[in-house]
């Protein structure tokens, strides 16, 4: 199978619930055959973007267009768009194979057609054994495959995941996401998927948005936004984040403990001697075992590498991460000396 | 995990089995009593189809119930579904309307009614159709909202329309299955309610099933108690039926599919 990319572009959309705003001026173009993720907290509006551009939400302001054609007037079930669910929300009174096959049924393709068509997909996701049993007869992981091959089934010009891993135990979460994408890429079908869970955006994405408050804050490569995050948010959304004390040297220096450092372009207006708050990850930081200074609170194996807790006398412990075989030189209780290799650190107000 | 009973547990499911089918197996049995000390004999049975007007009022009746059945079917499914998905502060009221029925006398509802009832129909034994939909409208309510409740409703709704399909087939080949049990009950109670109604038959002067039935009980007691246990051999009949038709059908799917 092989499906045609199609672009989508969200226009300056609005949607507001009472007094709340779910999407502010909200725009996102997603380019033929990409994978775009929307990320963030509960009630950031990328779930509501996601209903908006399937047509199950009508009440915005903007324009939502796929493949240049606006679709503010096209219903939800004209669309043409595959949607998997974060809920299980295969018909309970069909099989595997019917639920793939309902959305051929209702546009009249025959019977064997669509059978066949519906075991080309359960071969796809890997049930072609399942094909008869119920929804209650498949596992969490298992109806999210079936779900998906249904989406799948009827051509869509565009595929919209709305959190479909999120009922699912991390093991079957990361196999489904890695075979999500797998399907993705080789039918190359334009994907708008929407969760909270950054491991999973930044495992599968070309291309991730991060958003809060139902503003599109940064839309980037998932290596640029961990890196080069543009705002505070960001930075603390995506990845861990310490936040330290610092004060500003000029309006392009802040000293943050004890080393002067540069301010990231994407940081607020500063002027020299404000108090603010340096923004950085834990694998910036070079830890050196000392006869003095900052003393390891905590230590936690991660695998390849090791998270220390330090304590440099700032009301939270600092996070540092090291890799695991320079963290066997250094104890709890030890004392560490701090140095942070970054060229330049995103700063906040406090 | 499997619920295990207790013995307690046991004790009233036995009891409250008993409740019920005791009595049903004692009218069986003085159905089938022959008079004078002839023994048990289904004459009482056989008696019955031979009283004059027996299928006129039967058909009436099922045509009655058919009808009935087919409206509760096209109003109340898609109310209720609305009420669960885009209409919820309409639900109070909903409800309340749904129980009036229950409260308002079918003395009262069968004068007044009547009088809204266009002129075409107040002629016609379709006319208590309207009727039975109204009387049935407080069971039919609470079954079909308890079967909706057990279902993600939108989450269904939108998957089915995000595949393509519109209202119509969205209620027919998603939501109604998905319910089945509930819509079988809802069916079940209207089929059984217009299948036994008297008052308002007889307040209408319609001959019906029931008011045949009463007629000629009079001549025949043990007949009387055939013709109750037959009405309710048959409802269950009815019951069994329209819950395996899904059943039937999907197994003649795979068949084919097989094939």
């Amino acid at each position: 199978m092989d499906l045609h990319g199609s672009t989508v572009e969200f226009r300056n959309v609005k949607r507001t619930f009472g007094t709340v705003k779910a999407l502010d001026d909200f725009s996102l173009t997603i380019k033929p055959g990409e994978l775009v993720t929307l990320l963030g907290p509960s009630g950031c509006g990328k779930t509501t973007a996601l209903r908006i551009l399937a047509g199950i939400d009508k009440e915005h302001e903007g324009i939502v267009e796929i493949d240049g054609k606006d679709m503010s007037q096209v219903p939800a079930n004209k669309r043409n768009i595959g949607m998997v669910f974060q809920a299980y929300s295969l018909f309970p009174n069909m099989t595997a194979i019917e639920n793939v096959a309902y959305g051929l049924r209702v546009r009249g393709v025959d019977s064997h057609k669509r059978e066949s068509r519906a075991r080309e997909l359960l071969d796809l996701v890997g049930l072609s054994t399942q094909a008869d049993r119920r929804p209650t007869q498949l596992s969490g992981g298992q109806q999210q495959r079936v779900a998906l091959a249904r989406a799948l089934a009827i051509e869509p010009s565009v595929l919209l995941l709305d959190e479909p891993l999120s009922a699912l135990d991390a093991q079957v979460r990361a196999q489904l996401r890695e075979e999500i994408r797998r399907i993705q890429s080789t039918i190359g079908i334009s994907t708008l998927f929407v969760t909270h869970d950054q491991e999973e955006a930044m495992a599968i994405s070309d291309r991730v948005g991060v958003m809060n408050k139902g503003v599109l804050e940064q839309i980037d490569e998932p290596g640029k936004l961990y890196n080069k995050p543009r705002t505070p948010f960001v930075a603390g959304f995506v990845g861990l984040t310490n936040y330290i004390p610092a004060v500003t040297e000029s309006k392009s220096l802040v000293l943050v403990l004890s080393q002067s450092l540069e301010i990231s372009d994407h940081s607020p207006a500063v002027k020299k001697g404000d108090e603010v708050r340096a923004l950085i990850r834990p694998e910036e930081f070079e830890v050196q075992k000392a006869d003095e200074g900052a003393t390891v609170i905590t230590k936690s194996f991660l695998g390849p590498v090791t998270r220390l807790g330090i304590d440099v006398g700032t009301p939270d412990l600092i996070y540092a991460e090291i890799t695991s075989k320079e963290a066997k030189k250094i104890d709890t209780g030890d004392f560490v000396r701090l140095s942070i290799s970054s060229d330049a650190v995103m700063i906040e107000h406090v | 995990m499997k619920r295990k009973f207790t013995a307690f547990d046991k004790v009233i499911i036995a009891f409250a089995a008993f409740f019920f089918i005791a009595p049903l197996i004692a009218a069986a049995e003085y159905s089938a009593r022959g008079y004078g000390d002839k023994g048990h004999t289904f004459a009482n049975y056989s008696w019955i189809v031979h009283q004059l007007g027996f299928s006129p009022a039967l058909l009436t009746s099922l045509r009655i119930a058919a009808i009935t059945i087919l409206i509760v079917l096209v109003l109340m499914v898609p109310t209720v579904v609305y009420v669960h998905l885009g209409g919820r502060r309409y639900r109070r009221l909903v409800e309340i309307l749904c129980l009036l029925p229950i409260v308002i006398p079918v003395v009262s509802l069968a004068i007044g009614a009547q009088v809204a009832m266009p002129k075409s129909l107040q002629s016609t034994s379709y006319e208590l159709c309207f009727f039975y939909v109204v009387v049935a409208m407080p069971y039919v309510y609470r079954t079909l909202d308890i079967g909706l409740q057990s279902v993600a409703l939108s989450t269904l709704v939108e998957a089915s329309q995000s595949l393509g399909a519109d209202w119509f087939k969205t209620l027919t080949m998603v939501i109604i299955p998905a319910i089945r049990s509930s819509t079988t009950g809802a069916l079940f109670i209207t089929f059984a309610l217009s299948l036994g109604e008297y008052t308002l038959a007889v307040l209408l002067h319609f001959h019906t099933f029931p008011t045949w039935a009463t007629n000629v009980s009079q001549q025949n007691i043990y007949g009387s108690i055939a013709i109750s246990v037959t009405t309710l051999g048959g409802a269950w009949i009815f019951l069994i039926v329209i819950a395996f038709i899904p059943r039937i059908k999907s197994l003649f799917a795979q068949r084919k599919r097989v094939a």
